[in-house]
């Protein structure tokens, strides 16, 4: 990410000053200036968010399409059923049609034409509200002559035409069905004569038709919902029209058919639903596909932006993270320098040279924290052939424990000129920490070196003992440690003396030097004459190599390493 | 990467109590270092300002101690007529001994 790369090169700036500018720039350095937060790319949606948009409204799109195609199958399916039923319906009404029609025909040919008992069968069948607006009764063959006898209105049958149907030869025993469609009141017609030897008469029969051709069906009809046409014959066109239930015609929408057998005729049938065949539900399932999908698309895609967003702003974070990790970095490089630096102003600039002893120091400080240690170390000469060395460590750090021990140091060094004896410096030392008001103590060891005598005073003030290396061989000088500086009033400061070997090597060091946390200090009192006897290096050498040696990483106390070394 | 945000790193628990004699005892465990033994120095202080005549540190528990936490022992033993250790491990044992303060802190096993 953007701002995570630009807060690595930072820190990578930042370890790769090196430290003398870090010192010095600390004040004048604006803060780099990608400390200031890089916010996110705009409020646009996020890319994540588009792509799941997309999946979204195509698979929409897809479950959309697909459930419309099914429920128009089903609607086609459902339609054709009903037109079928339809038809059966229409094909039952035929003989509703035929069997009075056919009665009265046997009626008259068994009676040779009475027309009382003809006029007195058919007298139900006609009349305004029934089956028939007009019947009336013909000779077979005698089309010009006109009915032997008429019920209801007067036939519409035109003289050629009923000389062509009342024709002997005509098909007989079948209904005849003469639509009168274009006429002012457009009517349909059947004509019927018994098949037989005996035939002598036709019956001709009338229905009217609705002027404007339109019937509704009835509201609780099986049919109510579907619309229809139905067609004599099978031309569907407007003159072939009898009867249907819209307004316009033809039918444009969805739309099933079928034809029924309709005497010497048929029936053509179409219709077309008034709703949802299969259901309000079907009807509406794919718009509630689609809009769900809609709604779940914008709510995945919605949630992606979310979390696209918060990710964006986690890895931001862990940027700004890194910025603050590095100026912190920055800062505490900085202080601990400045404490390392403090410290080493606090210790000897110099160490005497002294003919016939090798002198060597070394102070290490913790590997972390910033704080300036209370570790110190003299070594100076005394006259007379003689240097004292001294080793010292305030208990505490910080600042406070720094100039405790600057101020110890250099009494120190003062009542060594009045009186060099360790066990005198340190009772004088412990007079001046105690004649006043002291929350620390401060461990000290005391060594006065006879170079030419190669003879030892020591005094120890609670501190550890000195390692005497002869050779690979070494011990800690044995002696009584008296309280640390700072512990008690008037305590006594005992003196041990020492007769060394002529290439002695003597060291003496702080507790951080030997101190492990898991082991009792006599572990690391051995470690450390193990180590410091197992090769004979030149005092400089070992003081250097000691600290790695005794595996020295990490240690968290601040360490100070004296030695001295006769020459040969 | 420096260990800037070394808190409390090692873990130290104390109690006190008054024991028949009168003595006020202070139980400590864990580590006692630099990095909590100011927490103890607090409750010390407290306890010292009943001017108790005698304290009792049992160190039974405690596994590590420093400069710091002997500081603590210190202090109390300037401002008090007696102090005893008790029980120390060997470890606190021998920092005690080579500090040269097993007399003045009068170490018991």
């Amino acid at each position: 990410m953007g701002a995570g790369d630009s807060a690595l090169a930072s820190a990578e700036r930042v370890a790769a000053k090196p430290a003398v500018n870090q010192r010095s720039g600390g004040s004048e350095d604006a803060p780099p200036a990608s400390l200031v937060p890089v916010r996110g790319r705009g409020w646009g949606p996020s890319r994540v968010a588009v792509l799941a948009l997309l999946a979204g409204l195509a698979v929409t799109a897809a479950l959309t399409v697909i459930s419309l195609v099914l429920y128009d199958r089903n609607e086609n399916r459902l339609l054709a059923l009903r037109a079928r039923e339809l038809g059966l319906v229409l094909s039952a009404a035929v003989p509703t049609i035929q069997t009075p029609v056919a009665s009265g025909a046997a009626l008259a040919d068994a009676t040779g034409g009475n027309v009382e008992k003809f006029r007195a069968f058919m007298a139900p069948e006609v009349g305004a509200g029934r089956q028939f607006s007009s019947v009336s009764l013909w000779p077979v063959g005698g089309g010009a002559a006109g009915p032997v006898t008429v019920l209801g209105t007067a036939p519409a049958l035109a003289t050629q035409q009923a000389r062509a149907i009342l024709a002997p030869a005509a098909q007989k025993g079948k209904l005849k069905v003469i639509a009168h469609l274009q006429a002012a009141q457009p009517s349909i017609g059947y004509e019927f004569s018994t098949p037989g030897v005996k035939r002598a008469f036709a019956i001709y029969a009338e229905s009217p038709l609705p002027k404007s051709r339109r019937s509704q069906l009835e509201a609780n009809s099986a049919f109510s919902d579907l619309n229809y046409a139905v067609y004599l014959g099978r031309q569907r066109t407007s003159r072939n029209l009898l009867v249907t239930s819209l307004k316009i015609l033809p039918i444009t929408s969805r739309k099933a058919s079928t034809t029924v057998a309709f005497g010497d005729s048929s029936l053509s049938l179409v219709v077309t639903p008034r709703g949802s065949l299969g259901g309000a539900f079907f009807e509406s399932l794919p718009w509630i596909v689609a809009v769900s999908g809609l709604l779940i698309s914008l709510a995945a895609a919605m949630v992606s932006d979310r979390l696209a967003r918060g990710r964006q702003r986690a890895e931001q974070l862990a940027g700004d993270l890194d910025l603050v990790a590095a100026e912190n970095e920055r800062m505490y490089t900085e202080q601990r320098n400045i404490a390392q630096t403090l410290q080493h102003a606090l210790l000897p600039d110099a160490l005497p040279e002294v003919s016939g002893l090798r002198v060597s120091a070394r102070y290490v400080p913790a590997t972390s924290g910033v704080e300036v240690g209370g570790d110190w170390y003299d070594v100076v000469a005394a006259g007379e052939g003689r240097v004292l060395l001294v080793i010292g460590d305030v208990s505490g750090h910080g600042l406070r424990a720094a100039t405790t021990m600057a101020s110890l140091r250099h009494a120190t060094l003062a009542y060594a000129a009045h009186d060099s004896r360790p066990g005198a410096v340190l009772a004088r030392l412990s007079d001046f920490v105690n004649s006043g008001p002291h929350d620390y103590f401060a461990t000290v060891l005391c060594v006065m070196i006879d170079v030419a005598g190669h003879r030892l005073t020591v005094a120890s003030a609670g501190h550890l003992p000195p390692l005497l290396i002869d050779g690979d061989d070494g011990h800690f000088i044995e002696m009584e440690v008296s309280v640390p500086i700072g512990v008690e009033r008037d305590a006594p400061y005992h003196e041990a003396s020492v007769v060394v070997p002529p290439n002695a090597t003597l060291l003496a060091f702080t507790d951080g030097l030997v101190e492990r946390r898991d082991e009792v200090v006599d572990t690391g009192l051995a470690r450390l004459r193990d180590v410091a006897t197992a090769r004979r290096l030149a005092l400089d050498e070992l003081i250097e190599r000691l600290p790695d040696e005794l595996a020295f990483a990490n240690h968290h106390d601040d360490t100070a390493i004296v030695g001295v070394q006769w020459r040969t | 990467m420096a260990d800037v945000d070394e808190g409390p790193a090692t873990e130290l628990t104390f109690s006190t109590r008054v024991d028949p004699g009168g003595a006020r005892v202070v139980s400590v465990a864990g580590e006692l270092d630099s990095s909590n033994a100011q927490m103890l120095a607090d409750t010390m202080a407290g306890v010292l300002a009943e001017r108790p005549e005698r304290v009792i540190f049992e160190l039974g528990a405690l596994r590590f101690m420093d400069s710091a936490g002997i500081a603590v022992l210190v202090r109390t033993a300037a401002a008090v007529e007696t102090v005893e250790i008790r029980d120390p491990s060997p470890i606190v044992r021998r920092v005690i001994e080579v500090t040269g303060l097993s007399q003045l802190l009068r170490v018991a096993s």
